[in-house]
């Protein structure tokens, strides 16, 4: 019996070993930032271009000698949580980030339905949090004075792409809306239904499903019999990589179809090879010279030393993390302090150039940045649809599958 | 109407997938009397196995799937033999803790070796389909299909008809007569459990051309094969096959009639009303 519950328990250990994986802060740190991200669980995937965002940002805010507090040059640090896609753990991670090791500066997890649950911790306690991950207008509406969000607002995710639909040629008449059933994704669905009307399409499918639903054929022969022009999909990577393979087992090819997530991400056309091409989506965030930053010279450069250090291309997920804790550094610098509050009211009046854009939060304390529609090419992001109009060319309407 | 015949075959071909990721789990809760909460890990470890054959050495996925379920044959034998045998005539509770454990351990050990990124297995005809009776049949759904039942009859031939087979019902109905009668159980169950392991890893290469592998993929199904193991009864590999034909015709025709978003509420609901109306499952025998 002995046997049996040295070996049982030499398990155990290991699963709660495995299980409870942290990363320390480096000790005698001046200046703390905290967060609690997804490293393990099923939004890993997305979770680690946070930390790696968070990490290299501090990493070179300290190179260029860290931020000016009071005459003196501080170091930054970072406390990163896994929450191992657990939401309620996020939340009492956070709490514990708060209260037991007394940080005032929290970053966000990433998606809304984490950050809506823990930006609840942030203001309670009266603590400034900055996220890139979470979108959904439900953040921004509960009249919060202490969380702020560099991702643009949920409803208007596909307002660039549904304007570039109507200068096509020629234009989709109908489109087909299915969305996953979770904060970010009914709050797109809700700001994209409108847009329709008022371009003047017909919804001929508008369709709700459950977040990690793995077989689309039911909807994918739906479309096929409604045939509508277009189809705008607002989910989650997994469900998109089985959305478009199913598609295409089922021969179902509309003549366009644009997803929230996914496409611009490398690993997203790593695993579905060719494809991929095709698919549209949006962007806020695509490296360019002309984005100047204090630290990385330009987004360009930033993008060629992401590649470098990490070994996979950034993506707006990243450039949003790294804005974050550069939005601490500028606000920590204009508030010549760390006191939770002074900092919240530094953060509201920050106006500054970084390699995401301008950073400058509204009265809600979201950004406000264009989606860029982008399409994958050959393999390759193209960008199709800017704020000026087009910039790249479509390719339009998208060949049957069996002509491609 | 077209819509119609096409949900139901969508249903069915979804099925015949479904119950070959059950078989493993119904084999080994059936005759060890363990509910093996790992088994998600084995189809995820299956899809992973099959993913590197066909993305590194460049085999075919279905040339690949024998090698894969011998890789998880060896793989579930030694598991059983040198730790969960040692639990085997515990409570069911120290079982369930276990194959919890190894759970965890299997997915997180993959998150470090295969990371987070997502894998499809994705030969040149994942995506060929044809038009039959004016339904639209995936190829690769309809050969996963195949391969499911054809695999679900193997098993129940080999119970039926062989020594060892019999051996392994005869450990499942009487331990006592079937140690009277010579068979060895420890074996048997090792090889139970190996043959458990191999099936949930032929359903892991499956899934990854159909569908994508990342290392979080596991809970879902081992729930969904619990459900199929419930509605389908633990007495033979056929009453496996029709509650995963049932359980893909239902979420079928629930996302298409009433809402893709209720297909959870649809197959757990089954679920409860079976487990109300016929405990032993719909094909199992009541006692």
């Amino acid at each position: 019996m002995n046997r049996y519950l040295s070996r049982l328990s030499l398990a155990a250990a290991l699963a709660f070993a495995c299980a409870a994986l942290t990363f320390a802060a480096p000790a005698g740190a001046a200046i703390t930032l905290g967060a609690s991200v997804q490293l393990s669980g099923g939004l890993a995937n997305t979770g680690r271009y946070y930390r790696d965002g968070y990490e290299f940002a501090i990493d070179q805010i300290n190179k260029a000698g860290g931020v000016k507090v009071g005459g003196k040059q501080e170091q930054l640090a970072l406390k990163i949580l896994d929450n191992q896609s657990d939401n309620n753990l996020a939340v009492r991670q956070y709490t514990q980030l708060i209260t037991a090791d007394k940080i005032g500066l929290l970053l966000g997890p990433f998606a809304s339905d984490a950050v809506l649950a823990t930006s609840s911790v942030a203001e309670k306690y009266e603590v400034p949090m900055i996220q890139g991950g979470g979108a959904s207008d439900q953040i921004f509406s509960r009249g919060y004075k202490y969380i702020f969000g560099t991702l643009p607002v949920a409803s208007k995710y596909f307002e660039s792409t549904i304007d570039a639909m109507g200068k096509l040629t020629p234009a989709p008449k109908t489109a087909a809306l299915l969305f996953a059933d979770d904060a970010f994704d009914v709050a797109v669905a809700d700001g994209t239904r409108k847009l329709l009307q008022k371009a003047g399409l017909k919804i001929v499918l508008d369709e709700r499903y459950s977040s990690n639903a793995s077989d689309f054929s039911s909807l994918l022969s739906r479309i096929k019999s409604d045939q509508p022009d277009a189809v705008l999909v607002s989910g989650h990577e997994t469900e998109v990589l089985n959305f478009i393979r199913q598609a295409k087992s089922l021969g179902v090819s509309p003549h366009f179809y644009s997803f929230t997530v996914g496409v611009p991400s490398a690993d997203f056309r790593k695993a579905l090879g060719k494809d991929a091409d095709y698919a549209f989506g949006m962007t806020s965030w695509l490296p360019s010279a002309a984005e100047k930053d204090a630290w990385f010279g330009d987004a360009d450069k930033f993008a060629a030393a992401w590649h470098q250090r990490f070994g996979y291309e950034p993506d707006y997920h990243a450039a949003s993390a790294v804005a974050d804790v550069e939005a601490y550094a500028k606000a920590i610098e204009a508030a010549g302090s760390t006191d939770p509050k002074k900092l919240r009211d530094a953060i509201a009046h920050l106006d500054f150039p970084s390699l995401y854009g301008r950073i400058r939060f509204d009265a809600v304390g979201q950004i406000s940045l264009p989606q860029t529609v982008i399409q994958v090419q050959n393999g390759k992001v193209v960008p199709i649809y800017g704020a000026t109009g087009f910039i790249g060319k479509a390719l339009y309407p998208m060949p049957a599958w069996s002509k491609r | 109407m077209d819509l119609l015949w096409q949900g139901l075959v969508n249903g069915i071909l979804l099925g015949g997938l479904y119950s070959l990721m059950a078989l493993g789990l119904a084999l080994v809760w059936g005759v060890l009397n363990i509910v093996n909460l790992a088994h998600g890990a084995f189809i995820m470890l299956g899809g992973y196995a099959c993913y590197y054959m066909f993305s590194g050495l460049g085999i075919d996925p279905f040339v690949a799937l024998p090698a894969t379920m011998a890789a998880l044959f060896v793989f579930g034998y030694l598991l059983q033999r040198h730790l969960i045998n040692l639990v085997i005539r515990a409570p069911m509770f120290n079982t369930l803790l276990l194959t919890f454990g190894i759970d965890v351990v299997l997915t997180y050990s993959a998150q470090i070796a295969f990371s987070a990124d997502f894998r499809t297995i994705n030969p040149s005809y994942a995506g060929a389909h044809f038009t039959w009776l004016g339904a639209t049949i995936p190829l690769v759904r309809l050969i996963a299909c195949a391969i499911a039942i054809a695999l679900t009859l193997l098993l129940w031939l080999f119970l039926a008809r062989t020594r060892l087979g019999r051996a392994i019902r005869a450990t499942a109905q009487n331990l006592v007569a079937a140690r009277l009668y010579g068979v060895e159980p420890r074996s048997i169950y090792a090889l139970t459990f190996g043959i458990g392991a191999a099936l949930a890893g032929g359903a892991g290469a499956l899934y990854g051309v159909v569908s994508q592998l990342n290392p979080y993929i596991g809970v879902s199904l081992t729930a969904k094969s619990f459900v199929i193991a419930i509605i389908g009864g633990l007495e033979s590999p056929l009453g496996v096959i029709a509650g995963g034909l049932i359980l893909g015709l239902v979420e079928s025709m629930t996302s298409l009639y009433v809402g893709a978003t209720y297909t959870d509420v649809a197959s757990f609901g089954i679920l409860v009303l079976v487990l109300v109306v016929r405990p032993t499952g719909l094909f199992g025998r009541t006692t």
